[in-house]
């Protein structure tokens, strides 16, 4: 028994030491100990392979994943979730909230879950959720965190949010070396504030690029500026769609004009109230103008997939800006060897093409901070967010992974017996392209910005067909501004 | 009404006028006929709907190319819209609402209408008041009260909120009871009776309608209420009731899946609830009119 | 009958008569709403001074046990042979006493924390005047170095303590009142026995409760739960009013705090973009009361006279085909009807247009007004049909015989007496539209949302602004705020329409 804590005390060091080499949160103490080196555990190849080229830290390199399967470690962490459970009479009753679409394949993940952490002196009872999908999971937890999900599937933007609610609880040194060692550092980084993690990254795709048809626009070249492909898309009676009336999607033209829209210790900055600002609303209200006529600028009230799903559906769309979400739903309506994927187009600003710049983002799971089954909250969410559960997701979903190992895959489809790599997914390659003009959600926007009327704008815009006056845009962007801390 | 027979000895008199008159009639029917089409339509789209078998939101065409039941099966078959659940739980609580809220609303406007005492005039107006907060104003703290008492998410907590509150809807069955002759009272009285007595035996039975209305509107309501349900029940799906889970149907992550079984559990529930509805209106003409003129 | 001399006077009469007894009695009704207030404000307090005045006669005239029972409950009673009523007044004060210590002064204690230290990751945040004096305290576990909160069961909830904190005071006040009765009952059965009477025995005035005062019987009940659920909760959201408790102050992870009247100076001119949308908002919650009430009310009354037109066949049958409209639940037609009217809906789609039925502000505006009647003039149609079987046969009659053509009995009769009757019904209908959830929320969710509103759109009530106050950005102070405001709103519009309906000059008479 005291070697064995011993041995654990000692690998726990080691994976402390080099967490906090990357992370550089508060471990404090760190005496230099060496009580004999350990045997197996730091293990795993799939962790230290060469990340996909969005992953640039050099950092990633120095933590490597222990092996949670251990049979010590294991059982360490079935102890712990009997300890958990003896308070409430040995079951394990948790909640996990995840998107309505994702509902069933996350249900399968928990089978295996249980599964996998089984043990005589407790039972699992975990219910899945869809009722509380990721855009809206954050909010609800920190309304009321005792009523909300143990563990919750969320994006990155309400992360914030979550930490300064003190609702989420930040991610366990065991888990977090693992966390940090298997996904890209971009995504880690997402993941924590001032240098604690707080959640497991799960999929990279929470950003949107382009979709096209291959039939309208047959070659790159087509889908290159935003003018052009309205102007096809119109000649065939089709629209490209390109939701202005939404914060997430307009805030790219803001990006892209140049307005610095920062997130910081709880401040929102943005100045909307600038040359930049009018330059990105004007170049909207210019698009604006062939709104209906090749140009679709709103969800017209049924939401984005639905709006984007059932043009395609309709013959339509011939191009939308959306995520992967709508991948499948697009592929078909439109059959899957006419669906292609790009980084978003170029617009006319103030007389020259520019790039328009987009949010990137991740999807996130966290664990409540008032869960009553701490560890075993986190020993799910990491579960979720495992390379192999990500890589199954990515197979099951198509949702693009975070996870280096998972991204290096390949394997054979079952139905098409076609080998799919998934770094050549269209869609990843998508979003990699659009990475350079991407920005983080966590460092520019905080809850407060979503409740601002930066969409509002935008919707005002489609509805006037892009003819408002420089005076009401300039007195709109005043507004914005001060709607900013 | 005597519309009949005045109308054909008018009509015998002056045949000019039954000429005009005919005239106007199929004018009315003409008008008539345009406001049901209008009226009628989004009721016979919503059952097309229901029964279209092309998935998506909406169709460019008003009759579906696949007619398929497929949706109302896929009603009581889905794994992730219990619509069944759903249904046993909304007929749970308005029962139990309904019983509850009717004897509160008889019991109250029975009080205030035939019996007199001191504070009468001060619970009316009191009444009055809290009638004009808006209903869902209180609701964060009526749940904190639910968690308090452990019913938190709970069915029967639905109840609590759809019953207790219903003293305050009095007025109509006062205006109800005010009509019924105080004599019978008074002669009761010199009975003998108590006025436990007179409530149970002879006010009661003479207010068949108004318990059906009152009894048929408090059974209506959850059946029709969102806000609460919603604010409630958060995540915890199997204890939907109807409206907040079709509502759910309708989620931007779904609705594209789930718009035409969306429309086959409104048909499912639009349908018992509209012959209840057609069996009250009788009633509710009774009740609103009758309330109305006494006020 | 007095609509019969309102009858009477000729068309135009009418109509002036009506309005300007409307517009003129506003200015008194505002002077009524007022002078009551001040009245009931005076009453009380000319009841509580009398209260003290016979409550201090009572002791000095009081015998011993009377006076004992102005420490010890239900003394009195039991000396002056009502044992069963002076245990039961025993039982409330012990119950009393041990609510308040257990219970009641904890919260007491807490409603008012001065320094506090309230965010336990910055120990040098110190604050006066928070509901709750011990936040969050997390420990780290050694070995998975989670961080778990260790005082999840002791931590304050700011929530918790005002409700509690709310609840103490109303128990407190009932139990004065029940104290008070106390003191009367001593002194009123000391007076029974000096004058040679016997008090009333347990069982006889138990039995008082199914006739003399069969009213407690039957209003007890009721008003418990409403005392609980209703009059409780709107106490402790009129509390919310004077905090912050907003999404950055949510309990248990926070606690919140007193700030005054802040959050109402915030809505009426400090904070430019909340009391612009108040404004807004407020103007257009007015405009859509009054078009929602009278457009149903006019298109109703001609539906119902159109069906009830002598010589139309099928009455039953027209009656029924709109009543089935009226029955289907309201939100599965109103999203139905939004799913109908989306820019991407099926009437566009299926007319090849793209028709901003619900995103452009003013067209939104008139769709929530069109489709409200169709939603609103089956009922106003039933009632109004009720109506039209009542009135007396024998007025058209004798107004036939004077020679007046459909039009002018229209004029002269239905349309008068119909408004006469229904005019409680039309406040109730007006005061309903302004509170009118279901229309906006599921047809536009109040959009479209410009720049310049906050958290809102442009077809936002104020009810629909409060409920995404509350369930959407977690702005409890400021939608408490909103709620009030609705609330006198509501109660003025009432008090004044209400003061010029017969209706109410009736009861008057009645009671």
């Amino acid at each position: 028994m005291v070697s064995k804590s011993k041995r654990i005390v000692a690998l726990l060091l080691t994976a402390m030491m080099a967490a906090t080499a990357f992370a550089g949160c508060g471990g404090g103490e760190t005496t230099t100990s060496s009580t004999g080196s350990t045997e197996s555990t730091t293990s795993t190849t799939e962790s230290t392979t060469e990340s996909t080229t969005e992953s640039t830290t050099e950092a990633s390199a120095q933590v490597s994943a222990m092996d949670l399967d251990a049979p010590d470690i294991l059982q360490k962490i079935k102890d712990q979730m009997a300890q958990e459970a003896a308070a409430t009479k040995n079951e394990i009753k948790m909640t996990l909230w995840c998107s309505g679409d994702d509902f069933k394949f996350e249900k399968d993940l928990v089978e295996k879950f249980k599964e996998k952490y089984k043990d005589d002196r407790y039972t699992f009872n975990i219910k899945v959720s869809g009722a509380i999908g990721e855009d809206s999971a954050g909010g609800k937890i920190v309304e009321s965190p005792q009523d909300g999900a143990d563990v919750f599937n969320f994006a990155d933007d309400q992360l914030s949010k979550l930490v300064e609610a003190k609702a989420i609880a930040p991610v366990g040194q065991i888990f977090q070396n693992n966390v940090i060692a298997n996904n890209t550092a971009d995504s880690v980084a997402v993941c924590s504030m001032n240098g604690t993690p707080y959640a497991f990254p799960k999929t990279s795709d929470n950003g949107y690029f382009l979709y096209y048809d291959k039939r309208v626009f047959p070659t790159e070249a087509d889908v290159a500026s935003m003018e052009e492909m309205i102007k096809k898309a119109h000649e065939q009676n089709k629209g490209v769609y390109f939701n202005i009336g939404n914060a997430w999607y307009n805030t790219g033209f803001y990006f892209a004009a140049g307005v610095e829209i920062t997130y910081k210790d709880g401040v929102q900055k943005g100045n909307f109230d600038s040359d930049a600002g009018f330059k990105a609303a004007k170049a909207m209200c210019e698009l604006a103008k062939s709104q209906g006529a090749g140009f679709e600028g709103t969800d017209g009230s049924l939401g984005d997939n639905a709006a984007v799903s059932q043009g395609f559906n309709d013959g339509k769309l011939a191009a939308a800006v959306i995520g992967t979400w709508v991948g499948p739903a697009i592929k078909k309506a439109i059959g899957v060897q006419n669906v292609g994927a790009a980084k978003l187009p170029t617009v006319m600003m103030d007389g020259a093409e520019t790039q328009i710049h987009s949010f990137g983002g991740y999807k996130l799971i966290g664990a409540n901070a008032f869960s009553k089954y701490t560890v075993t909250a986190q020993a799910l969410a990491y579960f979720l967010s495992s390379p192999e559960c990500q890589f199954e997701r990515y197979q099951v979903r198509g949702l693009i992974p975070t996870s280096t190992w998972a991204l290096d895959q390949e394997y054979e489809d079952e139905t098409t017996k076609t080998k799919i790599v998934v770094k050549e997914d269209p869609a990843l390659k998508a979003i990699q392209a659009q990475q350079p003009y991407a920005h983080p959600q966590g460092q520019s926007v905080g809850g407060k910005y979503w409740d601002s009327n930066v969409a509002g704008f935008g919707g005002e815009i489609v509805t006037a067909k892009g003819n408002l006056s420089d005076d009401k845009i300039k007195s709109s962007l005043k507004n914005l501004q001060s709607q900013m801390d | 009404m005597t519309t009949k027979q005045t109308g054909t000895n008018i009509g015998t008199m002056q045949t000019g006028y039954a000429a005009k008159r005919k005239a106007a009639n199929i004018a009315v029917y003409v008008i008539l006929s345009v406001m049901v089409v209008i009226w009628i339509f989004p009721i016979v789209w919503l059952v097309l709907q229901s029964l279209r078998g092309e998935a998506g939101i909406s169709t460019s065409y008003f009759f579906p190319k696949q007619i398929t039941f497929d949706n109302y099966i896929r009603l009581f078959t889905d794994e992730r819209f219990p619509y069944g659940k759903w249904i046993l739980n909304t007929l749970l609580v308005a029962i139990f609402s309904c019983i509850i809220s009717t004897l509160f609303i008889l019991m109250v406007s029975y009080a205030f209408s035939r019996l007199r005492f001191k504070s009468r005039k001060t619970f009316l107006n009191l009444g009055l008041i809290l009638g004009m907060f808006p209903g869902f104003m209180s609701m964060a703290a009526v749940y904190s009260i639910m968690e308090l008492i452990g019913l938190k998410q709970q069915l029967f907590a639905l109840v609590i909120v759809y019953s207790a509150g219903s003293g305050l809807g009095y007025q109509i069955a006062k205006g109800f009871f005010d009509t019924i002759p105080r004599s019978l009272d008074e002669a009761a009285k010199i009975d003998g009776a108590t006025r436990n007595q007179i409530f149970w035996i002879i006010i009661l039975p003479l207010s068949k309608p108004i318990i059906v209305y009152t009894a048929l509107t408090t059974f209506i309501g959850p059946w029709a209420d969102y806000i609460f349900v919603s604010y409630f029940m958060k995540d915890k799906v199997e204890s939907y009731t109807v409206a907040l889970g079709l509502y759910k149907m309708l989620d931007n992550q779904v609705i594209n899946d789930y718009f035409t079984t969306f429309c086959a559990g409104a048909v499912l529930i639009a349908i018992p609830i509209t012959i209840l509805f057609t069996i009250m209106q009788r009633f509710y003409v009774a009740g609103v009119t009758g309330g109305a003129v006494k006020g | 009958m007095d609509y019969l001399d309102y009858v009477q006077m000729t068309k135009g009469q009418q109509i002036s008569y009506k309005i300007t007894s409307f517009f003129t009695g506003i200015p008194g009704a505002i002077g009524t709403f007022f002078k009551l207030v001040g009245y009931f404000i005076k009453a009380f307090f000319q009841k509580i001074g009398d209260g003290f005045k016979n409550y201090g006669a009572r002791f000095s005239q009081g015998d011993g046990a009377t006076k004992l029972s102005y420490i010890i409950m239900g003394a009195g009673n039991m000396a002056h042979r009502q044992l069963g009523k002076g245990i039961l007044f025993l039982a409330a004060e012990i119950g009393y006493l041990y609510f308040m210590i257990t219970f009641g002064s904890v919260y007491l204690g807490k409603i008012y924390s001065t320094g506090v230290h309230f965010d336990p990751d910055d120990p040098s945040k110190i604050a006066d005047g928070v509901i709750g004096s011990v936040p969050v305290h997390y420990t780290v576990d050694p070995f998975f170095n989670t961080r778990t909160i260790d005082n999840l069961d002791t931590l304050d909830n700011s929530n918790k303590i005002l409700l509690f904190f709310v609840l103490t005071v109303i128990v407190t006040i009932a139990f004065i009142a029940l104290y008070i009765t106390n003191t009367k009952s001593a002194f009123a059965t000391q007076e029974m026995l000096r004058n040679g009477e016997t008090p009333m025995s347990f069982v006889e005035e138990a039995k008082m409760f199914l006739d003399e005062r069969f009213h407690v019987t039957l209003l007890v009940l009721p008003i418990l739960l409403l005392l609980v659920f209703n009059i409780l909760p709107i106490l402790f959201t009129i509390c919310m009013a004077f905090t912050n408790y907003d999404a950055n102050h949510q309990p248990p992870g926070n606690l919140y705090m007193w700030v005054g009247f802040k959050n109402f100076a915030d809505v009426f001119y400090s904070n430019p973009l909340k009391s612009a949308t108040f404004g807004k908002i407020l103007v257009w919650t007015l405009v859509w009361a009054v078009f929602a009430t009278f457009s149903n009310f006019i298109f109703g009354m001609i539906l119902a006279m159109l069906i009830n037109k002598k010589g139309i066949k099928a009455k039953g049958f027209w009656r029924t085909m709109f009543v089935i409209t009226a029955a289907v639940p309201q939100f599965v037609t109103l999203l139905l009807m939004k799913m109908m009217l989306a820019d991407k809906g099926s009437l566009n789609a299926m007319l090849g247009t793209q028709f901003p039925f619900l995103t452009d502000a003013n067209w939104a505006r008139v769709t929530v007004i069109v489709v409200n009647m169709w939603v609103g003039i089956p009922y106003t149609m039933l009632s109004v049909s009720g109506l039209l079987m009542n009135i007396p046969e024998d007025l058209y009659e004798s107004a036939r015989i004077d020679g007046a053509n459909a039009v002018q009995q229209f004029t002269k009769i239905t349309f008068p007496y119909i408004f006469f009757v229904m005019t409680p019904y039309l406040i109730s209908t007006f005061v309903g539209n302004i509170n009118n959830f279901n229309v906006i929320y599921f047809l536009t969710g109040g959009g479209p949302s410009p720049a310049d509103y906050y958290k809102a759109g442009q077809t936002d009530l104020l009810v629909t602004w409060l409920y995404k106050l509350t369930v959407n950005s977690s702005d409890f102070n400021l939608a408490a705020v909103i709620g009030i405001i609705i609330f006198v709103f509501c109660a003025l519009g009432s008090l004044i329409t209400f003061n010029l309906s017969k209706a109410a000059k009736n009861e008057e008479e009645f009671s």
